[in-house]
């Protein structure tokens, strides 16, 4: 193999692995550019999404349908989350609906725990999904997997900027992001865009948590944690609120982690967390909207 | 009696009821309550610590347990036998082998070291406010944590960091809790306390009076983790084996907790949300195995406990976000009765 | 002050609550107690969960054959949440509340190490069914045994059986470093290997969690020469995945590793890619697999409603039998006795195999069972004691 043909398998990676980090942190940016709250609980939607999907494939319903259920599960647990315990706090100090989404993230972890026990269990893909595609003599391969990352991707964002550009509803989700209280004064009815925002982003994380699942094999309770973290280091990087941002950080991070691996020495690329990590601080000090926000105003 | 005399009578009233609890419990409760004592007081120092920044500062800091467990590793470092460091860490530099600290000097190193560290980490990090904050810390937290696990000469990575002497005994957390509580009522109620407040409550108004935020939430998390180090050092000197695992997230929301419950601004609050948590944990810990009463038989249901703690939270956060004490103090009438109500006080006498 | 009196009834409720359920857990007396701590909630539950399962059925087979010297066992049961702490309070409740007279649990060195000091000091035996780690006896004292082969026993077994039966002379050896055991089980194998005259091309490493391993196997596929196979310390919910891509990226070598592998996950995740992969364990849990565990698995899977999950289920199982055969020795269910009968066990016949503990050391010596994956299924490699094992 070539130094040519390692660099393009690693970026074929990278873009792979951006893709899916630009799914997982979109919804989380719809969520905190539209209620300013940071949702510790994105993850175990996305868990929800992987779930229903694993139980609904084990016991014989066909993939695409149970894929379908997937995101819907994840859709109606955003919805229920944001009625439950989102709405009667909207107005409480940031602190407070911070540590209530950590509380809801705990609450239901361990009910997936207690009811389904910790234990990994198999994520069924059915085989058409299983190949691999080869290039240049073996020199560089990528799967099914991949590939479907990368356009569903592609074809869902391009369908939430649609939804955001051309919609009525759409565009009222963006009036509430940039300013709540004059939506509210020209007339939007801004619960229902709150609870239309939560389910669209739910369902993205369902989404997402369904081709992470594909790509570790494996689902259980605790699954969603890592992918918030990569969520939020992702919205964060391309700058928080925005989905444009989601889909930049979601990308600079993917390749961030797969060169590190790919290209240092490994004694530091273990440290590829604690890389990551820094480089997310740096971006807060430096430049807290993120790549495409530098002239966001943040709260001193 | 005028009132400082009688804060002076209670201060020591306060010390020997405690010094009679900690030398006297062993001798009279089971093992398991005097164990139970000891959690409560030793997360009773990680959560005052905690409160500084946290509660009176108003940097909802993710990453205290960083500092946690930096003070428990640095401490075990410093006090394993030296025999035993020769087995267990054979690859520590030749000075960390030639000698073992007894555990207060251990203790005050890890503590002083893990002040350094929050010198070095809090002087970027304190600028921020907010989520931002929050994130920043949570990832120095995991930042910490992978250090932990990838620099195994020192801390023999994932591998369970043993052979801790186990020194931690009531008297000495009594003590050390003694000591915070001092450290830190000193601290909040004094002008340094009202700046923490008064950044912690409007950022600008305070730097537009003079006050420095950098450095008052700089002193703040110093502070603060100069006691989790410490606390941290109790800690691996009770368990007395741990892996880079038993500080992390797990430790975090349990500590956030106790906090939020027991009311974020004020030092009794910190305490009475450790009481009420670590009593009502044990409870449902014994209730969730499962019970009898009379012909009715309730199957074991384990992991309720974190279920219903986790609930008992947001309704907490729903109907009384400020914890149970929120701001007030109980001070037995004896000085204000709240940290930030104290001017309308003064004035009605 | 309603603030007051509303803490003042909470704290009325509580306590009443906790003097209602302590009672009510104080069961009759005449019941033989053994301690059962478990991680059944947090990190090590898929392991302690499975493991209770086992117990629990050997337990309630020995309470309908007549129990232990007249009397049932009871295991007394507690979560111990995966958190050191609250494995220190169990442990004072379970010897000074409950008086048990022996205690069994956990899957992992971690809690073990917790739980140690405390029953040493209280001298009450502790069998641990599934930790490997050989160290801990020596760590904690006389009253800890282990139900398993130590960790230097298997990864001496796999060395073997790679350099022997597989021709490999060469290898590259792939680490978990985030988990003890598999760190552990590396640095055996490496003692083992390299002993027994192996080379070890390249080392690289990898965090539990991590999904892709498209670097290290990049770097892998570069060796040239390739090496003869590889030697994967992983846990279980990598394997599958660590297999999937290596045989995408076209590298067909044989697999070797250890007990992490042995769960269904292996073939449900790896698939076709699970081919040529051998791993050492505990007990043969396939086709073909000898009538006493075909009997305990079909016992498991009517009291549970699925298969054994892993290996932890059987050893759960062996352990209580194991402590129930020590406590009918000693004659009485008196700790001091109990300790010593267990520390003579000597041909005791298990669903993982048969244990028999020499003067002195609380390791059993126990048979490897190597498991290869041949067309889908696990069939029985290789059964072995290792020739040469390196000091824990």
């Amino acid at each position: 193999m070539t130094q040519l043909d390692y660099i393009l398998q690693q970026i074929v990676n990278a873009v792979s692995l951006g893709s899916l980090y630009a799914l997982v942190a979109v919804g989380l940016s719809i969520v905190f550019g539209v209620l300013k709250l940071t949702n510790f609980a994105h993850g175990d939607v996305m868990m929800v999404g992987a779930f229903g999907v694993a139980l609904l494939a084990g016991i014989g319903v066909p993939f695409p349908v149970a894929v379908i259920c997937g995101i819907a599960a994840a859709a109606v647990t955003g919805f229920l989350i944001e009625r439950i315990a989102y709405r009667p706090i909207r107005d409480a100090p940031d602190v407070a609906r911070l540590l209530t989404s950590l509380a809801v993230t705990y609450i239901i972890e361990n009910v997936g725990i207690l009811v389904f026990t910790s234990s990994p269990r198999n994520f069924p893909l059915p085989d058409i999904l299983n190949t691999s595609w080869e290039v240049s003599n073996g020199a560089i391969t990528f799967t099914s997997i991949n590939l479907l990352t990368i356009a569903l991707t592609f074809v869902s964002l391009l369908l939430l900027g649609w939804f955001i550009t051309r919609t009525t509803t759409g565009l009222g989700m963006r009036a509430a992001a940039e300013d709540m209280s004059a939506a509210q004064l020209v007339g939007l009815n801004v619960n229902r865009l709150i609870v239309v925002a939560f389910i669209v982003a739910s369902a993205y994380a369902g989404l997402a948590g369904i081709l992470w699942a594909a790509q570790a094999g494996v689902v259980q309770p605790q699954m969603g944690f890592t992918p918030l973290l990569k969520a939020f280091v992702a919205a964060i990087i391309g700058g928080f609120g925005s989905i444009a941002g989601a889909l930049v950080g979601g990308y600079i991070l993917g390749a961030l982690e797969i060169f590190i691996v790919a290209f240092l020495p490994s004694a530091v690329s273990s440290y590829r967390d604690a890389i990551v990590f820094a480089v997310l601080i740096a971006f807060l000090l430096v430049r807290p909207g993120g790549l495409l926000q530098p002239n966001r105003e943040i709260k001193l | 009696m005028s009132r400082e005399a009688r804060i002076t009578l209670l201060v020591l009233v306060a010390l020997v009821a405690g010094a009679a609890v900690a030398f006297g419990a062993p001798h009279v409760l089971s093992d398991y309550f005097v164990r139970i004592i000891l959690l409560i007081a030793l997360n009773a120092i990680l959560v005052l610590a905690l409160s500084l920044s946290n509660g009176f500062t108003g940097v909802f800091s993710l990453g205290h347990v960083g500092f946690i467990g930096a003070g428990a590793y640095i401490s075990g470092i410093l006090s394993i036998p030296v025999q035993q460091k020769m087995a267990l860490l054979p690859h520590l530099p030749a000075f960390l082998h030639a000698f073992s600290l007894p555990f207060l000097p251990a203790t005050l190193v890890a503590g002083l070291l893990t002040a350094l560290l929050a010198v070095v980490v809090g002087y970027p990090l304190m600028r921020l406010s907010g989520y931002f904050v929050s994130v920043a810390t949570m990832g120095f937290l995991i930042i910490v944590n992978v250090v932990l696990i990838n620099a195994s000469d020192f801390t023999r990575g994932a591998r369970t960091f043993t052979g801790v002497p186990l020194e931690t005994t009531l008297p000495w957390v009594m003590g050390w809790l003694a000591i915070t509580l001092f450290v830190l009522a000193r601290l909040v109620y004094s002008p340094f306390g009202r700046a923490m407040k008064a950044v912690r409550d409007d950022t600008i108004a305070a730097s537009a009076v003079g006050i420095g935020v950098l450095r008052t939430r700089l002193i703040a998390f110093v502070t603060g983790a100069f006691f989790s180090g410490v606390g941290g050092s109790l800690y691996a000197h009770y368990l007395g084996s741990f892996s880079p695992n038993t500080f992390y997230f797990a430790l975090t929301m349990s500590l956030i907790t106790m906090l939020v419950l027991g009311g974020m601004g004020s030092l009794t609050g910190a305490v009475v949300g450790v009481v009420c948590v670590s009593l009502l944990s044990e409870v449902l810990r014994t209730v969730e195995r499962g019970f009898t009463i009379g012909d009715f038989a309730v199957p074991a249901l384990f992991g309720a406990s974190q279920i219903v703690l986790g609930f008992i939270f947001i309704l907490v956060m729903i109907f009384r976000p400020k914890g149970i004490m929120g701001d007030r103090e109980f001070t037995f009438g004896l000085t204000q009765g709240s940290a930030t109500v104290n001017q309308t006080e003064e004035r009605k006498r | 002050m309603i603030k007051l009196t509303r803490r003042g009834t909470i704290g009325l409720g509580l306590g009443a609550f906790f003097a209602l359920a302590s009672a009510s857990t104080a069961l009759a007396a005449d019941t033989i107690k053994i301690g059962y701590p478990a991680n059944l909630t947090g990190i090590q539950a898929s392991l302690d969960g499975p493991m209770l399962n086992g117990a629990k059925l050997a337990a309630s087979e020995i309470n309908a054959s007549g129990g232990v010297l007249g009397q049932q066992i009871e295991l007394v049961i507690y979560d111990s949440k995966s958190d050191s702490t609250t494995i220190s309070t169990v442990a004072s409740q379970l010897i000074d509340s409950d008086k048990v007279v022996g205690i069994i649990g956990f899957a992992d060195s971690d809690s073990v190490l917790a739980i140690g000091p405390q029953v040493q000091k209280a001298q009450i035996p502790f069998i641990t069914p599934g930790a490997t780690s050989p160290k801990l006896p020596g760590q904690l004292g006389n009253e800890i045994f282990l139900a398993a082969f130590g960790d230097n026993v298997q990864a001496a077994v796999g060395a073997e059986f790679a350099l022997n039966k597989l021709n490999g002379k060469t290898a590259y050896l792939l680490t978990d470093i985030g988990t003890e055991y598999t760190t552990l089980l590396s640095d055996y194998f490496v003692a083992a290997y390299e002993h027994g005259g192996g080379k070890i091309l390249e080392r690289d490493t990898y965090k539990i969690g991590d999904k892709t391993f498209t670097a290290q196997i990049a770097k892998l596929k570069a060796l040239s020469p390739q090496p003869d196979f590889v030697y994967a310390s992983s846990n279980a919910e990598e394997i599958g995945l660590i297999l999937k891509q290596m045989r995408q990226a076209g590298i067909n070598l044989p697999v070797v590793g250890g007990d992490g592998y042995d769960t269904p996950l292996l073939i449900q995740v790896g698939g076709d890619a699970a081919k040529d992969t051998y791993f050492t364990t505990h007990a043969y849990i396939g086709e073909g697999a000898a009538p006493k565990v075909q009997a305990f698995i079909d016992a498991y899977t009517k009291s549970v409603g699925n298969a054994p999950e892993n290996a932890f289920a059987a050893l759960g199982y062996d352990s209580v039998k194991l402590m129930a055969d020590a406590i009918k020795r000693a004659g009485a269910p008196d700790p001091a006795k109990i300790r010593d009968a267990l520390a003579a066990t000597s041909g005791l016949d298990g669903v993982t195999g048969t244990i028999t503990y020499r003067p002195g050391i609380s390791v059993p010596d126990k048979s490897v069972s190597v498991i290869g994956v041949k067309d889908g299924k696990l069939v029985l490699a290789s059964e072995a004691a290792p020739t040469f094992v390196a000091e824990p």
